[in-house]
């Protein structure tokens, strides 16, 4: 599956294209809270996340999602992610248990995919 | 029939070590575990469809063998969790955290904070 770099917008359709390509009902991303930018794509987050941080991504600034293009926008985000496991900083599901990083990452989400 | 995850199929998966493999299937069971109990059929269909798929591959991979028995019983209660009749009293919850340990193993070494 190809992962593509959303900088600027993508289209709802576009995501919904990837979705339909890959697993049917959504696609992976890979959210960078400080570029502010999102890999989107990709069989595993591992894979998104590693294209970011050859982009000059810093980990502690990545997180995991998965985006369900064909659910309501204030359902269509999932914070569920094996990359999102990070004991050392507090983090120690799948999920994004801070309150703030989930928020900064629907706000860039919601202005990235039209 | 194509796989779901076609590179993952291609060799990928078995690249892995069991604990990165059982930590991506975590991930995924999680998902099955957060649609079925929102009862979203089919959300948690594809879910489970991707999930076995991957238990497959890892239950497929030569180097595995020697864990085979623990591959397969898990196999059997993940089907009986969420598709059967839950017979052997295996809650989605407990599935989650059995893979949850794989998962902080897997990103231990990898995401050095």
């Amino acid at each position: 599956m190809d992962i593509k770099i959303i900088k600027e917008k993508i289209e709802l359709d576009e995501v919904k294209r990837m979705a339909e390509e890959g697993f049917g009902d959504m696609v992976k991303a890979v959210v960078d809270l400080e570029k502010k930018v999102i890999a989107l794509g990709g069989e595993l987050h591992a894979d998104a996340n590693g294209v970011l941080l050859k982009e000059g991504s810093e980990q502690k600034d990545v997180w995991g999602i998965n985006i369900y293009p064909g659910k309501p926008r204030e359902e269509w985000i999932e914070f569920n992610s094996l990359i999102n496991i990070r004991p050392a900083v507090g983090n120690r599901s799948r999920g994004i248990e801070n309150e703030e990083i989930r928020a900064k990452i629907i706000e860039i989400v919601d202005k990235l995919v039209q | 029939m194509t796989p779901i995850h076609k590179e993952l199929a291609l060799g990928r998966w078995h690249a892995m070590s069991l604990v990165e493999q059982l930590a991506n299937i975590g991930s995924e069971v999680s998902r099955v575990t957060h649609w079925h109990t929102v009862s979203d059929q089919k959300g948690k269909g594809k879910a489970v469809e991707r999930a076995l798929e991957l238990l497959d591959l890892t239950i497929a991979d030569e180097k595995n063998r020697s864990r085979l028995s623990e591959l397969l019983r898990l196999r059997e209660v993940f089907c009986d969790t969420f598709l059967g009749e839950n017979i052997y009293g295996v809650s989605p919850e407990y599935l989650d955290e059995y893979f949850l340990q794989f998962g902080v193993a897997a990103n231990r070494e990898r995401f050095k904070e």
